[in-house]
């Protein structure tokens, strides 16, 4: 045996150097991560995916008064990206393992919570809760609805998120039109239709009217709200196909349509759009309350210049409004600490501290009404030509509409999106199709729209909807 | 050997053409590197660098390292250190138990090795692919999700390493060599040690980088097992990133060069053997 | 005796090397093998939760348009990765081989050096070389052209699946290159010198010398191309955000796998998707090595 190891050490020689780097690699890595080796922390855990949030939180946390009592733990405050969240916590809930004790999820990742059977939604049903201690009447109600599945309520709602029409004042009050003037679409492209000429001949209209492109799936679903399109019904059955979609979504395409679209596709989020919303590509951008504050740290170059009035309606006397986004804060089920998770998240959501910070903040207004008389929301808004646009969007507040919390609404409406740019190739390629041949083909591919989203849905067994 | 005699001209086009493609190559890397240089404030308003001109029109003064010293601010350094050790410990075992095993189904005669042999032959064919979902289910009830050994486990024993060291084996060890150690009475374990592996040490190279880019660069497995964000390799990790710091190019480029820069160097130190390991299985076979 | 002595520990060292493979292969192996023929027949959400379908899961798959577009980008891009890369790889490996070339292992190095950066880091790369008006290939075309409307094209809409081809072409012809180089060390020099007195033209010497050499490894290579391009994740998973894209044109199969699997929970009908692959792969693998016998019987 003593003759193996001298060979084996004779025979180190002998080893490949790509070996030799290994080991020491191997070793090195290992003795730092030994070193270093993290126990699970015992404390309270929160996932966000917003720097804001986390800033905001921070103090906040630091200062909440822990029961001893009740044996309250520290709070750790983690940042993820949405999609490290929506991977970790259905790995999570799919593999029975801890997660966070309280974890704020985005509405484009909430619909896989509700894929399976009800018993196996990973968090707590907070509707009782909810009701036992009278904040569900002081919620704004149309932002519980995303989170709600069959009358029972699985988060807090963080947020309104109402839209408005936000264009730059500074270039239409130069061209002489008043766009407030503008109630409905129609009025709206009709009004901003001089401000299309081609004065510096680059071939391209100066100003486009509106920031918009049917591969805008955020936009194409906030439009559609706005005009009352509905992709499922209350009890979570799909309705792609309506009439009244058709016609929506055909008046929607036609803005981007034939040689002339009087709208034009600028990035929402990256540096190239921010430098057209500061050389004025568009007009009018179709603005949540959150996309205020995006503009105010990447786009300063509009600072001063722009303002805020509600959507122009798809009919006269119609809704001025719509929806984007949102965020909920749910409580999972495999927490050890539910009555401080609980108290946390009533305090974080509820604290009229952190509803003035998260407008002050990031502009975004608080689902709780009785917060709505803070003078936070009643301050000029610099960034907005001084419009107390706080009050503007909690005007707006209770008319946004009802959104769907069905598992399939994303899948919907990327159904939607391809049937939009489907539709748009196909006007672009007729020699001259009338609005009536248009509706036609948008009802044709609206239905193979719901075709699939029913054949997707109908693989599902657990959540008993038959489309 | 070689195929035509150039002429002067066409040996001038083949340089230009090998040239000019060569510049093609490389430029998603120094435009990776020099972005990675560029503060935040910059990085749209220079003029990225078209070929030819633009790189001395940069100032060089607002270069900075201000994205790699933010980049350590956030979880990426464990990440960086994670990376190393999954792929290491993964290319040392896999190697050791590989070249073990390939070796055995080479040289030494005994029952089932026909069977044993054709097995691994045979799982050759079923693509990884199939096995995520079965192996997700496994992991988990092995109690490994989350588990930086149900990571690595499974990576331990791929088949197509026992096939390459069988070959490699087959090729670079002769028989008699065995033989005569052994009535020298050598044992069996030193024969291995002191006589396969020195002649095979090619694959030894080359597998060993083989596994150590297969696992640095995997991004399925621990996407899909680890949960803990202090347990994640940076391949989840810059994923992740591009998620929270989307507008943020400047990180984002540092990050995926702090990614592939202890590639490229581990490459640099083996690439005669790598690339000689690598098409030894292929071209002999 | 000490022949028996020396079998028994032939045979004690054999089984000592074999049993750690052995128990990593029945374990990681072929026991998610076996079990992925039982999930295929299953509905799951997560591994608690489990519905026995039967083969409801292969019945939904074939009717699913959807995984028919996912099939069909997986072959576009196996076919644009085989007949645009390989063939640049082999002229390339030609063209390298030459002994006169000055410079050629550096060449050599630096067309093999995309295959470094993995996946995940070049899609990330990709995903900002390839933007809209701020991408560095826009940016680069309009500079080039002075054509300011090329800063438009929207790669990751409009063309996701060239894009696709043209970023593996980059990240892989090097790796083919090597094979195809090594290969060419098989060329036998006095067939070569032989066909020149004959007076064969390069195109002949090409045709009739080399290519033949080089065969086997070519099957090998088309193999192995064939296998990776059918199992495409990373690069439009990260360039997507983890969706197909409009109209699914960047859905792939393995994309489809995963969704389905790994965000919605279904580990059965991931199962089943494993299977039509595998059985496609298996397939395509069969017919490939049924040509070569063919070639070589009718040689």
């Amino acid at each position: 045996m003593k003759n193996a190891t001298s060979l084996a050490i004779l025979s180190l020689r002998h080893l490949s150097i790509g070996m030799w780097i290994m080991v020491v690699l191997f070793l090195i890595s290992g003795m730092v991560l030994l070193s270093s080796n993290q126990r699970p922390s015992e404390n309270l855990q929160m996932w966000v995916f917003s720097p804001e949030h986390q800033a905001m939180y921070a103090p906040m946390i630091e200062n909440l008064q822990l029961n001893s009592e009740r044996n309250d733990r520290d709070i750790d405050l983690s940042l993820l990206s949405i999609a490290a969240i929506k991977s970790k916590m259905m790995s999570g809930f799919f593999g029975g393992l801890p997660t966070a004790d309280l974890i704020e999820v985005e509405r484009a990742t909430v619909g896989q919570i509700f894929m399976g059977p009800s018993e196996a939604i990973g968090f707590h049903d907070l509707t009782d809760r909810l009701h036992e201690e009278g904040l569900y009447d002081q919620i704004n109600a149309p932002s519980l609805s995303p989170w709600s599945v069959g009358g029972r309520t699985y988060g807090l709602p963080h947020d309104v998120h109402p839209v408005m029409l936000a264009y730059r004042a500074d270039l239409t009050e130069a061209a002489g039109i008043d766009l407030t003037q503008a109630t409905t679409w129609d009025k709206f492209f009709e009004l901003l239709r001089p401000m299309m000429d081609d004065n510096d001949s680059d071939g391209r209209p100066d100003h486009y009217p509106l920031s918009m492109w049917v591969t805008q799936l955020d936009n194409i679903e906030l439009l559609m709200l706005q005009g009352g399109g509905q992709l499922f019904d209350k009890d979570g059955k799909p309705t792609l196909d309506t009439d009244q979609n058709a016609e929506l979504l055909a008046e929607i395409v036609s803005w981007c349509a034939g040689a002339n679209p009087v709208v034009t596709d600028i990035n929402e989020f990256s540096a190239a759009g921010h430098q057209s919303r500061v050389d004025g590509d568009a007009i009018a951008y179709l603005c949540p309350d959150w996309m205020c504050s995006i503009w105010k740290m990447h786009v300063p170059g509009i600072a001063g210049k722009m303002k805020v009035m509600p959507l122009p309606a798809f009919t006269e006397g119609g809704r001025r409004t719509s929806v984007r986004g949102g965020t909920m804060l749910g409580i999972p089920k495999t927490t050890q600490a539910f009555e401080q998770s609980w108290e946390t998240a009533v305090e974080l959501y509820t604290s009229p501290e952190i509803a003035r910070e998260l407008y002050s903040m990031v502009d975004i207004i608080s689902p709780i009404r009785s917060l709505w008389n803070d003078p936070v929301y009643a301050e000029p808004d610099p960034f907005f030509m001084d419009q107390k646009k706080g009050l503007m969007y909690i005007e707006l507040a209770p008319q946004i509409p009802l959104r769907t919390s069905s598992p399939y609404n994303y899948n919907a409406v990327l159904e939607i999106r391809d049937a939009s740019t489907n539709l748009l190739n196909w006007y672009n390629a007729q020699e001259n199709a009338d609005d009536a041949a248009m509706i036609e083909k948008t009802k044709d591919l609206l239905r193979r729209a719901q075709r699939s989203i029913e054949r997707q849905m109908s693989r599902n067994a657990f959540t008993g909807i038959d489309p | 050997m070689s195929v035509a005699r150039p002429s002067k001209i066409s040996r001038s086009v083949t340089h230009l053409a090998l040239f000019l493609l060569a510049v093609v190559v490389l430029l998603p890397y120094t435009w990776l590197l020099v972005a990675s240089l560029k503060s935040r404030e910059d990085f749209f308003s220079g003029l990225f660098f078209p070929p030819g001109e633009g790189f001395l029109g940069i100032s060089w003064d607002s270069l900075t390292l201000e994205n790699y010293s933010n980049l350590f601010d956030t979880r990426f350094g464990r990440a960086a250190i994670n990376s190393v050790f999954y792929a290491s410990t993964s290319a040392i075992f896999a190697t050791i138990i590989c070249a073990a095993t390939g070796y055995v189904l080479a040289k030494s005669k005994f029952r089932g090795r026909t069977f044993i042999t054709l097995v691994v032959l045979g799982s050759l064919i079923v693509p990884p692919t199939l096995l995520i979902a079965p192996s997700y289910e496994l992991l988990y009830n092995l109690g490994l999700l989350d588990s930086v050994w149900g990571l690595l486990l499974p990576t331990f024993g791929p088949a197509f390493g026992v096939f390459l060291f069988r070959q490699a084996v087959q090729q670079s060890v002769p028989d008699e060599l065995i033989e005569a150690a052994r009535i020298d009475g050598c044992s069996e374990f030193g024969i291995f040690i002191i006589i396969v592996l020195p002649l095979i040490r090619p694959m030894v190279g080359a597998f060993l980088l083989i596994t150590f880019l297969g696992m640095w660069n995997n991004f399925i497995s621990p996407q899909i097992v680890l949960q803990t964000a202090s347990k994640q390799p940076l391949s989840v990790a810059i994923s992740q990133l591009r998620g929270v710091y989307r507008t943020d190019y400047g990180l984002l480029m540092a990050a995926t060069v702090v990614s592939i820069a202890p590639v490229a160097v581990l490459f640099l130190v083996l690439q005669k053997q790598f690339i000689s390991g690598l098409t030894s299985g292929a071209v002999k076979g | 005796m000490m022949f028996r002595r020396l079998r028994e520990n032939q045979i004690v060292f054999t089984w000592a090397a074999l049993t750690p493979f052995i128990v990593l292969f029945l374990v990681f192996m072929l026991y998610p093998l076996i079990q992925s023929a039982f999930l295929a027949v299953n509905q799951t959400y997560g591994p608690e939760t489990r519905l026995y379908v039967g083969p409801k899961n292969f019945r939904l798959l074939i009717q699913d348009p959807v995984f028919w577009i996912a099939i069909k980008n997986t072959l576009l891009y196996t076919l644009g990765s085989l007949f645009i890369q390989l063939p640049l790889a082999f002229v390339l490996a030609l063209v390298l081989n030459s002994r006169r070339l000055r410079g050629r292992s550096i060449y050599r190095l630096i067309f093999f050096s995309p295959q470094l950066m993995g996946l995940v880091f070049v899609s990330i790369l990709g995903a900002l070389a390839f933007e809209k008006r701020a991408g560095f290939v826009n940016r680069s075309l309009a500079w080039i052209t002075n054509n300011p409307s090329l800063l438009e094209i929207d790669w990751l809409q409009t063309y996701i699946m060239p894009t696709l081809i043209l970023i593996s072409l980059w990240l892989y012809v090097g790796f083919n290159m090597i094979y195809f180089l090594a290969a060419l060390q098989n060329v036998d020099d006095s067939l070569l010198e032989a066909a020149e007195i004959d007076g064969a033209g390069p195109f002949n010497r090409l045709r009739h010398v080399v290519i033949p050499s080089v065969r086997p490894v070519a099957t090998f290579v088309v193999l192995l191309s064939m296998i990776g391009s059918l199992q495409l994740f990373e690069l439009p998973y990260i360039l997507l955000d983890g969706n197909g894209g409009p109209n699914n044109d960047g859905l792939t199969i393995v994309m489809y796998l995963y969704q389905n699997g790994f965000e919605l929970g279904d580990l059965g009908y991931a199962s089943a998707v494993g299977w039509v692959l595998a059985l496609m792969l298996i397939g395509l693998a069969l017919v490939q090595i049924r040509m070569v016998r063919k070639e070589e019987a009718m040689r």
